[in-house]
């Protein structure tokens, strides 16, 4: 079975092809090559759930040869474990709903054939880094992900705002995928092959270069998984359509960096350093994120900052040894973050607006929306038994175990981000759903067709149901996930889940509260001033606007003006100066014979008078 | 030194043919009804044909040596270098010949009968400096070469830019020769011999020990090398050329540019190569000079001259300096530069020959001969303008025109080999100033003409004997681009 | 075999120049000539003895200029296979595009030109090929150009042959020191015999001659005004096949003949590629933002990036960059000849490639030839999976761990920065994308009535798409066939 795994990526790839050539013409319209595609892999995936089950540490590999580089020849195939099984289910599930999804959410779109071919795509691209086998095969992978995703956020390219954002995704990614590719040539060259099996084997000593090459690798993490400093994309991305923020930034692309570095584990694990800037950077990011999200009156934005945030949690989980912990977070986070998109789709799509400002009540006119929501605000605040929580207390104590500065700042910020995410939590669920509408009146609000409500009910059951292999007796997360040595198994303490849920329960009733006060204020107005650096995401687009975006505008208008200016003319002087040249000498030429014998006699004489000297001596 | 000497006629057939043929057509002209002296031209074109043939003919057999002293050393050799002249030059002579056809119309106003007698008595002087083996014959020939061009180019009837060229040109003619005359002279005095060889083994001698004596041959040396210099129109010694030619009837212009430097280009590497072989180390860097200005000087002024004439004019100050540079190599590499300057000589016989044809037939409709009376030539007279065209891609030396290419192939490969790679650099930074005016002159030629266009002053003559010349010249060239191999060889074997 | 590869497109300049065909029957006459000679170039490769990459095969060894030393030796091996592949191709997509007899004739000699500098194995022979194309291309700008094409023609084959009369001179300092032209048998030595000055002198003149041709900073500023005065042909050949004869005579002659020279040269080399891909991006990302920027310029510049990845491929002097090099003068070849028809396509609908003019929404007005530009674009920036990235990613992996002898920090310092160019590839490319194809359609285009691409254009284009996704999805097209050649000639 694990050796059709090559069909995951395959199928959804084809069914982009036929989508986009023949789309139109399919009967049933360009919706069906794209179900059928990713369906049947999501059938695969469960077969290959089902083979890997129990003996998740077996790796099925095979590939064939790919092309030769210099010496060694590089190879092209699948390599499949407990991990890719799984994170391969979790993208399938994804990814059909949001096909199912969209055919109703983006009905009546003009370029909707394109779309479904798009997302197909970015599907293939995501489970080709999954199963990926090479380094080079899992680059082109990731790279055709940065494509889909800027294909897709910039779908609505008519816009200012999606062409800007869909630049913004792509470079700021790109960026950091300069600093991967260099990563993956350091740590090929170390492990002497760019096969993920060698490259994982044996990391060797915990040398200098490996860990330069682990941090280069990192640099394309957090691009890809919106980490600071590289986060600035994910906000602006929300300017695409809403179920590709479901997929996309939600349990796809912006998962495979956390699980690239899971995939590679063994290279960081011998590379500490790199691990404990992933924990840096992890805490900075988490805890600011939240804040922002706080402070964020645009509904999709709020769940934008709150990905950045989550996601930092499983960066912190792996930096922390708590490996399976962060693959378990990155699973349940899928779940309850993609319901929590599509959900938030359904609103915008009857109110039409993304403001919270403007929403307000909509509990009574979109029940189905309101309760599946309130699920995965349940699971996104971490209140047990929903999933979220378990997977982050599993973080929390695997920092706790880990101990020494990194565990206890990273344990710090965790609970001190599980207050602010309460809070943010609860603000956006009174602002959209309680209190009375406050949008325009004329809008008639009515709940969202069966095709876009059943893929909620379907999530929000996973939001809870993730949640079983933790509890007392539950069925084992260990069935399907291997640590790999080293790691911390996952465990969740009571005391560490009563402690977060007091947290939650804490900060959700101190936001209740003041939003009671006055229904029609926002909660968030008590900050006062202090929510302005919150709104500004404490600055950080201004500042690289100023700082690199400018500057290198400047240098580029300099290095035309030179290239045409400087070198041209250095040139086109030269030849000027030719004929200048020769129309000094031409002067000499004035038609007078004196002039001409003089000047001939004068040479005569210069050159006998040398040359005889020359001799003489 | 005994008197009586065997005189061996077939050595000298060439410049016998072609003396006797100049003065077979002075008689016909003074005797035969004016109504028949259109046929003095054929008659002209048959003997130079026929020296041709002579040529050949001694040039398959093996050397023939006339004029000898018993002391051994003789004036006159017909060997294999003197015959590669000789062919060069009287092809040249042929070609011209057919490009003088128009200039005996009366509108020319150019006397057939003299003209063409001096011309042949120019080429018999020649035909005699290259197969001149001691420095009087060598400078009797010289002389003989001059002495009628100087007529030859002011000829025209009443056309003062002619005598004004004729002057110009006789003035340095003169003093040219009289340098020639007092380096010899000290050459001679240093030497005590007039033959060449002599001269070789005695400044061995000399060269061994410094001062005053040595000084005097290498003064001599040089001396005899500005002589020579002004033959071949190098710079500094170039003045003249410009305007004798812009004065000359363009065919004479042809005919200085190709045979006259063709005869001075003999002159200059017998005296070199035998004579003062021993001072190569004096000559060798001044040749090297002399080449590096005269190509850059050319192309730079050629640059930006708007007459047709004068432009050509530079282009072979420029080819001068490309011809010199071979001769320029280090002593132990002197004969494959000898080689290399010979094979460059009669590629650039051809392909100049050929664009001074061209010039010819613009002339007919365009006498003003600027650089932009060409324009829209393409689709006046489409053959000329393409043939235009291939002799300048060839003079510029790139392909169509690979003659061109290969002749430059041939001398800076010589340059390297003798060790004097910065002239090929300059050579090589030479050529594309060169590109730049050939190429000027052929695009002109293929641009929309002007909407006022002169109205064509041609008049009835027919000039096919022109185009048959300018058809000649292309032919060789076409066949020395695709495979040059026999000019090689026989440069090969002419090389001392 | 070869000697008909050359003498059909010869054959066929001569009819088309001489033979006064109506233009319509002279482009199928044209197109056949060019198809023929694919198919022969094809035939050559179906006969190619894979496994035997590193020799030359299907030779034609001739006594010519015995005198010089010259021979007429021809021969293709897994260097030159692809190149004269790709020749052969891009010639029949453009011929397919010409209307006119004299612009049929004068592509026809550019082949001959193209397809023997790529086949020559001798240095003389090499050389003058090397100079055949500059006339013909030349005509190509000069005539058919665009309002400021005179001086631009002139520009480009006075630098070119500034460059080739010194590389010229090269040559000829390598046959003084060695006794022969052969190309074989320099490559068989490795330079043997032949000091490291000798050798640093050939190898300087020669970088000059091949840098001029690549082209190589800052010996590119005739390539801009060039490519933007050129018809589509023109342009589609110059940036297609012409500046890979450059980096091919790098390959070919520097770095087998005069390995002492590469060696000496390669950091040099390396610094100016560099210099040029960081040069070109921001010369680009200034067009992409600028007002009243063409197009054509835009792409003009950033050849000369992609060619800088192939530059510094070839610096590294590893198997790995060389190949790097091989693939990316393939890629570059597929993909800007591509983007420059696309651009064509725009020029002829719009009569203007003034991004600024153009306004926005290509791919709203016309979807097929907007969405071409896209993907060529997207290629072009060296996205995985696509032609251009295998180049730009063995180049730096080369440069990464330079061959041994070079200075580690420095090639390292150097993979640093051109990875940064690879962003801002990016940048560009995609703030020119953002301005043309997205956007809105401008009111002076709204009313237009404008076609999108025809059946003829996407016959033209397709192969060239197809090819840029192949070779980016197995590049073992093309790494396979160089593989061991490039191991022969390091030695």
């Amino acid at each position: 079975m694990t050796h059709a795994a090559w069909l995951l990526p395959a199928l959804p790839a084809l069914a982009a092809v036929l989508g986009l050539f023949a789309g139109t013409r399919v009967a049933g319209g360009p919706a069906v090559p794209a179900l059928a595609g990713t369906g049947v892999a999501f059938v695969v995936s469960l077969l290959l759930l089902g083979a890997v089950e129990g003996s998740p540490a077996t790796v099925h590999e095979s590939a064939v040869a790919w092309t030769p580089i210099g010496g060694q020849t590089l190879h092209v195939g699948t390599r499949v474990d407990g991990l890719v099984a799984v994170v391969a289910v979790m993208v399938c599930v994804v990814a059909l709903l949001v096909q199912v999804y969209s055919t109703a959410y983006m009905a009546g779109d003009p370029r909707y054939s394109v779309y479904a071919a798009e997302v197909s795509l970015f599907t293939a691209a995501m489970l080709l880094v999954v199963v990926a086998s090479n380094l080079f095969e899992l680059l082109v992978g990731w790279e055709l992900m940065g494509l889909c995703s800027y294909l897709l956020v910039g779908h609505y390219w008519q816009t200012e705002g999606a062409r800007a954002a869909a630049v913004k995704a792509f470079v700021t990614t790109r960026f950091g995928d300069a600093a991967f590719l260099i990563g993956i040539f350091v740590v090929g060259g170390h492990a002497g092959s760019f096969e993920i099996g060698d490259v994982v084997r044996s990391p060797g000593s915990h040398g200098a270069v490996l860990t330069a090459g682990a941090v280069l690798l990192l640099g394309g993490v957090i691009g890809k998984s919106a980490q600071f400093p590289l986060h600035v994309w994910l906000p602006d991305a929300m300017a695409g359509p809403t179920p590709i923020s479901a997929l996309i930034h939600a349990a796809t692309m912006v998962a495979a960096g956390i699980f690239v570095v899971a995939r590679l584990y063994p290279v960081f694990l011998a590379a500490p350093v790199a691990l404990t800037v992933l924990g840096i950077i992890a805490c900075i990011t988490m805890l600011g994120a939240a804040l922002v999200a706080l402070a964020e009156d645009d509904l999709k934005r709020v769940l934008a900052w709150s990905t950045v945030s989550q996601l930092a949690y499983m960066a912190a989980g792996l930096a922390v040894r708590g490996w399976t912990a962060g693959i378990y977070h990155l699973l349940t986070h899928a779940a309850f973050k993609a319901l929590l998109f599509l959900a938030a789709g359904s609103v915008l799509r009857t109110v039409g607006t993304n403001l919270m400002s403007e929403m307000g009540g909509l509990r009574r006119a979109m029940p189905v929306t309101f309760v599946t929501a309130l699920v995965g605000a349940a699971a996104l605040a971490g209140l047990p038994p929903f999933a979220g929580a378990f997977s982050k207390d599993g973080i929390l104590d695997a920092a706790h175990e880990r101990g020494g500065a990194l565990g206890t700042a990273v344990y710090a910020v965790g609970l001190a981000t599980v207050l602010v995410t309460a809070a943010y939590v609860t603000r956006m669920v009174v602002r959209t759903f309680l209190g009375d509408y406050r949008g325009n009146a004329q809008t008639r609000l009515h709940e969202s067709p069966l095709v876009m409500t059943a893929p909620l009910v379907l999530l929000a059951t996973a939001a809870v149901g993730l949640g079983l292999p933790v509890l007392p007796d539950g069925w084992g997360v260990a069935r399907w996930l291997d640590a790999p040595l080293g790691t911390t198994e996952l465990h969740v303490a009571a005391g560490g889940v009563a402690l977060s849920t007091g947290l939650v329960l804490l900060a959700g009733a101190a936001v209740y509260a003041l939003w009671r006060r006055n229904p029609a204020a926002d909660p968030v107005a008590v900050l006062g001033r202090a929510r302005r650096p919150l709104a500004a995401a404490f600055g950080v687009d201004a500042f690289y606007d100023r700082a690199i975006v400018r500057p290198l505008h400047a240098l580029a208008r300099g290095v035309l003006r030179v290239d045409d200016g400087g070198l041209d003319a250095a040139v086109e002087g030269s030849g000027a100066t030719a004929s200048g040249l020769g129309g000094g000498l031409r002067r000499l030429q004035n038609g007078n014979v004196q002039a001409y014998a003089s000047g001939l006699v004068i040479a005569v004489l210069a050159l006998v008078i040398g040359v005889s000297l020359a001799v003489a001596r | 030194m005994s008197l009586t000497q065997s005189i061996d006629y077939a050595a000298i057939s060439p410049p016998l043919v072609v003396v006797v043929t100049a003065v077979v057509v002075l008689l016909a002209d003074l005797f035969v009804p004016p109504s028949l002296r259109r046929l003095l031209a054929p008659l002209a074109l048959t003997g130079s044909l026929g020296a041709l043939g002579v040529t050949a003919w001694l040039a398959t057999g093996g050397t023939r040596s006339t004029f000898c002293l018993a002391g051994g050393g003789c004036s006159y050799v017909a060997d294999d270098f003197a015959t590669y002249f000789q062919i060069v030059v009287l092809a040249a002579l042929v070609v011209v010949l057919l490009l003088s056809f128009p200039l005996f119309d009366e509108r020319e106003r150019v006397p057939s009968g003299e003209f063409l007698a001096l011309l042949l008595m120019s080429v018999s002087g020649m035909l005699v400096v290259a197969a001149g083996r001691d420095l009087l014959t060598l400078l009797i020939g010289l002389e003989v070469v001059s002495l009628p061009a100087f007529v030859l180019v002011g000829l025209r009837r009443g056309d003062p830019r002619g005598v004004e060229a004729a002057l110009k040109f006789f003035i340095f003619s003169v003093v040219s020769t009289a340098l020639t005359v007092y380096g010899i002279a000290l050459a001679y005095g240093a030497t005590g011999s007039i033959e060449l060889h002599h001269i070789a083994r005695a400044l061995t001698t000399l060269h061994a020990g410094s001062g005053a004596m040595s000084a005097t041959a290498a003064a001599g040396v040089v001396l005899v090398l500005v002589g020579f210099g002004f033959k071949v129109a190098a710079v500094p010694f170039h003045f003249w050329a410009p305007d004798t030619y812009q004065g000359a009837p363009v065919p004479v212009a042809a005919f200085l540019s190709v045979a006259s430097k063709a005869a001075g280009f003999a002159g200059l590497i017998v005296l070199l190569t035998v004579a003062f072989r021993p001072y190569a180390d004096v000559w060798g860097p001044a040749v090297g000079v002399l080449a590096a200005v005269s190509m850059t000087v050319g192309n730079l002024v050629a640059l930006r001259q708007r007459h047709v004439v004068r432009l050509l004019a530079w282009s072979t100050v420029a080819h001068a300096g490309y011809l010199l540079m071979p001769l320029a190599v280090a002593s132990g590499h002197l004969r494959d530069g000898v080689r290399a300057t010979l094979a460059y000589l009669g590629i650039y016989a051809a392909m100049n020959l050929g664009a001074f044809g061209c010039v010819v037939l613009v002339r007919r409709t365009r006498p003003r001969l600027a650089v932009d009376d060409l324009r829209g030539l393409v689709s006046r007279a489409p053959a000329t303008a393409v043939a235009f065209a291939f002799f300048l891609t060839a003079l510029a030396g790139l392909p169509p025109g690979v003659a061109g290419l290969f002749a430059k192939v041939v001398v800076l490969r010589a340059a390297v080999d003798g060790h004097v790679t910065w002239l090929a650099v300059v050579a090589a930074v030479n050529t594309v100033i060169g590109l730049a005016y050939y190429l000027r002159l052929a695009a002109v030629m293929f641009l929309p003409a002007d909407a006022a266009e002169p109205a064509d002053v041609r008049d009835g003559t027919r000039d096919w004997p022109v185009a048959a010349g300018v058809a000649v010249a292309a032919a060789v060239t076409v066949v020395l681009s695709v495979y040059p191999q026999p000019l090689l060889h026989l440069a090969d074997l002419a090389a001392f | 075999m070869i000697a008909i590869l050359l003498g059909l497109p010869a054959l066929g300049a001569l009819v088309l120049g001489l033979v006064p065909l109506p233009s319509r029957s002279a482009r199928i006459v044209g197109t056949a000539f060019a198809a023929a000679t694919f198919v022969v170039a094809v035939v050559v490769a179906a006969r190619f003895d894979y496994g035997a990459g590193a020799r030359m095969q299907d030779v034609v060894d001739d006594r010519w200029l015995p005198a010089v030393g010259v021979r007429f030796h021809l021969g293709v091996d897994g260097i030159s296979l692809p190149l004269v592949l790709l020749t052969a191709l891009l010639v029949v997509l453009c011929a397919a595009t010409v209307a006119d007899r004299l612009m049929m004739s004068v592509v026809l000699l550019l082949e001959v030109g193209m397809l023997g500098t790529f086949v020559a194995l001798d240095l003389v022979l090499f050389f003058v090929f090397f100079e055949v194309v500059l006339i013909p291309m030349y005509v190509l700008i000069a005539v058919w150009g665009g309002p400021r094409r005179r001086p631009a023609a002139t520009k480009f084959i006075l630098f070119t042959l500034l460059g080739s009369g010194l590389m010229l001179v090269g040559f000829l300092v390598m046959y003084g020191a060695t006794g022969t032209f052969d190309m074989t048998a320099l490559a068989r030595a490795h330079g043997r015999g032949v000091t490291a000055g000798t050798q640093l002198l050939a190898g300087t003149l020669m970088m000059v001659g091949f840098g001029v041709k690549s082209p190589m900073w800052p010996l590119h500023t005739w390539l801009p005004d060039a490519h933007t005065e050129a018809p589509t042909v023109g342009s589609v050949l110059l940036a297609g096949v012409l500046l890979k004869m450059g980096t091919y005579g790098f390959v070919r002659i520097v770095v087998p003949d005069l390995p002492s020279a590469a060696h000496d040269l390669a950091p040099a080399l390396g610094c100016l590629a560099v210099a040029g891909i960081l040069w070109a991006c921001l010369a680009c990302l200034a067009l992409a933002r600028g007002e009243h920027a063409d197009l054509k310029r835009l792409i003009a510049f950033s050849s000369v990036g992609h060619m800088g990845f192939v530059l510094l491929g070839i610096a590294t002097l590893t198997s790995v960059g060389i190949q790097g090099a091989l693939i990316g003068n393939v890629a570059h070849g597929v993909i800007t000849g591509l983007l420059f028809f696309l651009v064509g396509g725009v020029k002829d609908r719009f009569h203007t490639s003034d991004v600024t003019d153009l306004g926005g929404g290509l791919l709203a007005k016309l979807p097929a030839l907007g969405g071409l530009l896209l993907v060529a674009s997207i290629a072009s920036l060296g996205l995985p999976g696509l032609a251009g990235f295998w180049g730009e990613m063995l180049a730096l992996l080369g440069s990464y761990s330079p061959a041994a002898g070079l200075s580690r920090p420095l090639f390292v310092t150097l993979t640093g920065l051109a990875a940064a160019g690879t962003v801002l590839t990016a940048v560009y490319f995609l703030a020119m994308l953002r301005r043309v194809d997205f956007g809105v359609v401008t009111d002076r285009w709204r009313g237009e009535r404008i076609t999108d691409a025809a059946a003829v254009d996407l016959v033209a284009w397709t192969p060239l798409v197809v090819l840029a996704v192949g070779i980016g999805v197995w590049p073992g097209l093309v790494l396979r066939v160089s593989e061991s050649a490039v191991r022969g000639l390091l030695g």
